[in-house]
């Protein structure tokens, strides 16, 4: 891959299990479809868009509990020494044999998730100015309300936005400067590393019951949370 | 160690999350209008929200087992009265010429006579809705709701600075 010599042969082990990768991607396809749906004034799509997310959301909350090693928030969030340790490095021009997100990475993620954490659920609560699609729990605010947490939900589309120009900045910084595909492993699951991190991987069942949670978690919430 | 961190990071997310929606909750605190145009675009706003609960209180009903018909009649009617006041809502000089913050575009007074005729359309669905409401017959009041709810985005597509997109 990256064509650098080393002393050892690298060896291509898995990285990304398929869950991680398929919420990875669903959720860049989804967000991009919702945000179509505004500007093309397709509010009734932008719900079921919106519905999608909140499923991947839970789905991806849960997995990093209960997911494979390198999708569990435990592996990748570090505290500030260790994040501190590691910007220090950041100029350096050889990528590490780190297997996951580094400190760095793993705030990113973080952040990244509250974010459309935050667009959800004011998502859900928001009441659009012509009073014909509102989210599933607006009836549990007043229409003021309502109308601020669509403020907020646009305000929260910003800031995701940032971070997804500060993820690409990131890769590219990381291809250009450090020589690093961060891409191909997201879509493949595999990468080269020089020692075999021996990572364990959660199996299909796990994810099968964590999707299964997720779907009827977000079916409550899409019937107003009504059993 | 490992179940700590987790906790750590969930702590995060949902922090983040809660303080990110709380950080704009006081966005709505401008001094009072003193202009006369100011303070008609300050009522013009609190008669829309008015409107705007009305029409969501109705919404809100229909989404239960067992809608309020009571409610929805009464609120219909509230929707009837403040639709035959609206023309009032905009008198000259209440647009952005008066420095009050307002979505209201200029093309309401610049074009009178389509806004005149977008304002009709909702009179008119409006005065429809309200023996529809009494009725009780709940396919009818959704679809006329539906009509309503047209009427309003009708003229807010022409007449209203659209949101952030």
């Amino acid at each position: 891959m990256g064509g650098e010599p080393s002393e050892k042969t690298p060896v291509r082990a898995k990285l990304w299990d398929g869950p991680t990768r398929i919420v990875h991607w669903a959720l860049v396809v989804l967000i991009g479809f919702a945000w179509w749906c505004v500007k093309a004034n397709q509010t009734e799509w932008h719900l079921w868009a919106g519905y999608g997310i909140l499923g991947l959301i839970v789905f991806r909350l849960i997995w990093g509990f209960a997911g494979s090693a390198s999708a569990r928030f435990a592996s990748f969030v570090k505290g500030p020494a260790a994040t501190l340790a590691y910007a220090k490095t950041l100029s350096k021009r050889s990528a590490t044999d780190m297997a996951g997100h580094n400190p760095l990475g793993g705030w990113s993620v973080v952040a990244i998730l509250a974010a459309i954490l935050s667009q959800v659920v004011t998502g859900l609560f928001s009441v659009d100015v012509d009073g014909l699609e509102s989210g599933p729990l607006s009836d549990r605010v007043s229409f003021e309300t309502g109308r601020l947490f669509a403020k907020w939900h646009d305000m929260s589309f910003t800031a995701i936005k940032a971070l997804v120009v500060l993820h690409l900045a990131a890769i590219a910084f990381y291809a250009l400067y450090k020589r690093a595909n961060l891409i191909a492993p997201m879509i493949t699951g595999y990468k080269a590393f020089e020692t075999d991190p021996k990572l364990s991987f959660a199996p299909l069942w796990r994810a099968v019951l964590v999707a299964v949670a997720a779907a009827a978690v977000t079916w409550w919430v899409m019937k107003g949370l009504r059993p | 160690m490992g179940f700590q961190k987790s906790l750590l990071a969930l702590g995060v997310t949902v922090g983040l999350a809660t303080f990110g929606g709380a950080a704009f909750a006081h966005d709505h605190t401008g001094p009072m209008p003193t202009t006369p145009g100011g303070k008609a675009a300050h009522t013009r706003q609190e008669n829309f929200k008015q409107q705007g609960a009305a029409f969501k209180t109705i919404r809100d009903e229909l989404k239960k087992d067992a809608p309020n018909l009571a409610l929805i009649s009464a609120n219909a009617a509230k929707l009837k009265s403040s639709s035959d006041a609206l023309p009032t809502w905009f008198p000259k000089g209440s647009g952005p010429e008066s420095k009050y913050e307002t979505d209201a575009k200029p093309e309401i007074w610049s074009d009178p006579v389509k806004f005149a005729a977008a304002v009709k359309r909702l009179q008119v669905e409006a005065t429809k809705f309200q023996p529809i409401a009494a009725s009780g017959d709940l396919g009818a009041i959704k679809a006329q709701v539906q009509a309503v709810g047209g009427a309003c985005k009708n003229c807010h597509d022409s007449f209203r600075v659209p949101e952030e997109k």
